[in-house]
């Protein structure tokens, strides 16, 4: 780790600690002045634009370097749109358009998109806290380009979506709103790898938090006169969380260290296939030890847990990037395994 | 869980030329009939003459010091070359363990006489070592062990049975483990010590057991009262238990915990690509993500060892998922069998399959159970 990046950690660590407890948790919302304090915050240490070019006023480190900083902020459960808005912004800035001041974030998938002159209509589908922001960055194909597009949405037919989450995600119908910009999409890797990278960095840093709730936690329970980590059956549960995230902490190093593995694509599907898979055993195991108190709102687990649920799917599930793997291998080239391997 | 992280550690360009060279002796090997890849090799497939060709080309003993005959070359490239016979099903259990965990033993804890003498034969691949740990009443729970040396005049009295040592019956030497004093009350681990003991002495007898395929590579091996040199004691009498754990790190954490059964996925892909390409990329494409992760954890170990730390923990970790993914792997292939039935497969790929099959309940028993590694975990975790 070099030394820029641990004073980056330290600083953003005290900065969370300070302002993080369930209950800020449990009222995501703009009015909720505990939270805007906290993004406050997050803007003056330069977190929204760690990933931007230097001309747009950025602090210009590789997305790979930001990684320990989003996988942090969601072992301490911060309820902001950190990684959404670094993400967002790193793809602006690629693209060579000037990233907005305050929260963005972007939308996962888009459906039935129109542009007539500087307006847009269609669906965005699964846009993550749009009651924070009204600035949206997405990608879609126009006349066989790339494009990516920023608007400003400040007209309310948004719809909140019911699912798994504990963040709030919205879908949003545009009907003739106004572009901000739109340029073609100038990236090395396409917006659902990095979104897989992200989402899976945000997942271990998840895990590594719910494996410490479940130590904490069956090592004060009591039953039966003893504590439940005294219990072989927990402890042999509790040691193959500790082994799957092991492993996604391991794929993910591969990203971390790497300046350019935007060249080694394999990597990234091994992250998200690793890290979803994962995400599946810790939900189980975890809420099997907490027993009933883990099922409830006023205990911490389940923020967590929701969040892996959800996260998983992002950007492609394990089966989709298992299969793009697959194919990679066994499509696109004449080496036997082992040579792919290696 | 920060104590346990796997740091990337990247392979160099050296190291990839020195894969290349392996890969290329392994060809040649195979063009010439030197051997025919197995499943399982590093247990089942012993060929002294391979060993000793791997010797003079300088691949054993690897990173043994050149005052020793070494080689003074690193723990990765020791693992990259490990891994490529590996994945070949080349015939290297002969020297298997000699080279993997009792060389550097000695290397630590022996005296120079036994360095001058045995460690030059390790790495031109003409000494072979067979591991004494577990006995008929000591598996899982190795502190228990009731083998003992006593002490005499000018030496030792060794007594006691070792069980399920593979290749005792071609090895030159066992490091066994026994009690040399009682345990005491409160330490269980105290009392062990570990012996350099010749297998060649009077009053050692070493007996097969077929294992349930039939084949022999399993031994149990009969101390009755062997006199023994003052010098066989390796180590410190009575710290015989963090020697042997130091020895376990280094069995448990190599690529032999998920590459066993290679050949099998490798010739079964080749095999049936074209089906495969329609109606299998899901199934290899996981099996690939789990083997690369192993892959990288295991070789973050290596960097880990070179660097001269202790990675009990993490060798716990590789070896718990590697059996799994063993297991995942074979069964995935089983159930490929619903498409191609399995008499329709190419006799050779067959073998393998049904080897591999039958073979599989034992990853998880060798070198440590999937409990004990789990125990250890836990422990780690602060669970115990």
């Amino acid at each position: 780790m070099n030394e820029e990046l641990g004073i980056i950690l330290e600083t953003t660590s005290k900065v969370l600690n300070k302002h993080v407890d369930h209950k800020l948790r449990q009222n995501i919302d703009n009015d909720n002045s505990d939270l805007i304090n906290l993004w406050d915050e997050i803007e003056q240490i330069g977190l929204p634009k760690i990933a931007v070019k230097d001309k747009f006023n950025g602090s210009g480190l590789p997305l790979s370097t930001t990684l320990p900083i989003i996988k942090l902020s969601n072992n301490i459960g911060a309820p902001i749109p950190l990684s959404e808005t670094i993400l967002s912004n790193y793809i602006l800035s690629e693209s060579d358009i000037n990233p907005p001041s305050g929260i963005v974030t972007y939308a996962i998938d888009v459906k039935n998109l129109k542009i007539i002159g500087n307006e847009i209509s269609g669906e965005l589908i699964s846009v993550p806290y749009l009651n924070l922001t009204d600035k949206i960055v997405f990608i879609t194909e126009i006349e066989k380009t790339k494009k990516v597009i920023l608007i400003k949405n400040s007209r309310e037919d948004k719809e909140l979506k019911k699912n798994f989450l504990s963040e709030p995600r919205y879908n949003l119908k545009l009907n003739k709103c106004k572009i901000l910009y739109i340029k073609p999409v100038n990236l090395r890797i396409n917006f659902k790898q990095l979104g897989a990278i992200v989402r899976s960095a945000q997942m271990i840093g998840s895990m590594e938090k719910i494996l410490d709730l479940c130590i904490d936690y069956c090592s004060q329970r009591k039953q039966f006169g003893r504590a439940l980590s005294k219990f072989q059956a927990i402890q042999h549960q509790i040691s193959e969380m500790a082994v799957e995230l092991s492993a996604s902490s391991a794929a993910l190093s591969t990203i971390t260290n790497s300046d350019d593995f935007y060249k080694n694509k394999k990597d990234i599907a091994i992250l998200k296939i690793r890290a979803g898979a994962a995400a599946g055993k810790v939900i189980a195991i975890s809420h099997q030890v907490h027993g009933a108190i883990g099922f409830t709102q006023e205990y911490e687990l389940a923020y967590f847990t929701r969040n892996l649920n959800s996260w998983r799917n992002d950007f492609g599930n394990e089966s989709y990037w298992e299969d793009e793997l697959g194919k990679d291998f066994l499509e696109n080239n004449n080496q036997n395994l082992w040579e792919y391997l290696t | 869980m920060s104590k346990f992280n796997f740091p990337s550690i990247k392979e160099t360009n050296d190291l990839s030329n020195l894969r290349k060279e392996v890969r290329n002796f392994i060809t040649k090997s195979l063009n010439h009939k030197e051997f025919e890849p197995s499943a399982d090799a590093w247990v089942f497939s012993a060929s002294p003459d391979f060993s000793k060709k791997l010797g003079s080309m300088g691949w054993l003993g690897m990173s043994f010091p050149k005052k020793y005959g070494g080689n003074e070359r690193t723990a990765l490239e020791r693992y990259v070359v490990t891994e490529e016979l590996l994945a070949s099903g080349a015939p290297v259990a002969a020297h298997w363990i000699a080279d993997r965990q009792s060389g550097s033993q000695i290397l630590r804890y022996g005296n120079e006489e036994q360095k001058k003498s045995i460690i030059p034969k390790i790495t031109a691949g003409e000494c072979f070592f067979a591991i004494g740990m577990s006995e008929p009443d000591s598996g899982s729970d190795l502190a228990s062990v009731k083998t003992k040396a006593t002490k005499i005049e000018n030496g030792w009295k060794l007594e006691g049975r070792k069980i399920w040592s593979t290749g005792a019956h071609i090895a030159n030497y066992m490091i066994v483990l026994v009690r040399t004093s009682p345990a005491s009350e409160k330490n269980r681990h105290e009392g062990l010590s570990q012996f350099l003991v010749d297998l060649s002495l009077p009053n050692v007898s070493v007996k097969g057991i077929p294992d349930m395929t039939g084949q022999r590579h399993f031994n149990e091996t009969l101390f009755d009262n062997v006199i023994l040199a003052e010098d066989a004691l390796l180590g410190v009498e009575g710290k015989g238990w963090s020697q042997v754990v130091g020895e376990l790190a280094l069995e448990r954490s190599g690529p032999e915990r998920f590459l066993s059964h290679f050949t099998l996925l490798e010739s079964f892909i080749n095999e049936f690509k074209n089906i495969l390409i329609k109606s299998g990329s899901k199934l290899i494409g996981k099996l690939i993500a789990e083997l690369q992760t192993l892959r990288r954890m295991s070789f973050s170990i290596a960097s880990m060892l070179q660097n001269g730390e202790s990675p009990e923990t993490q060798a716990a970790f590789v070896k718990e998922l590697g059996n799994k993914f063993e297991k995942t792997m074979v069964e995935t292939l089983r159930e490929f069998s619903n498409i191609i039935p399995l008499y329709e497969w190419p006799s050779q790929l067959q073998n393998l399959f049904e080897d591999a099959t039958l073979r599989i309940p034992s990853n998880s028993l060798r070198g440590g159970t999937t409990e004990i590694m789990k125990g250890i975990i836990a422990r780690q975790l602060g669970l115990r």
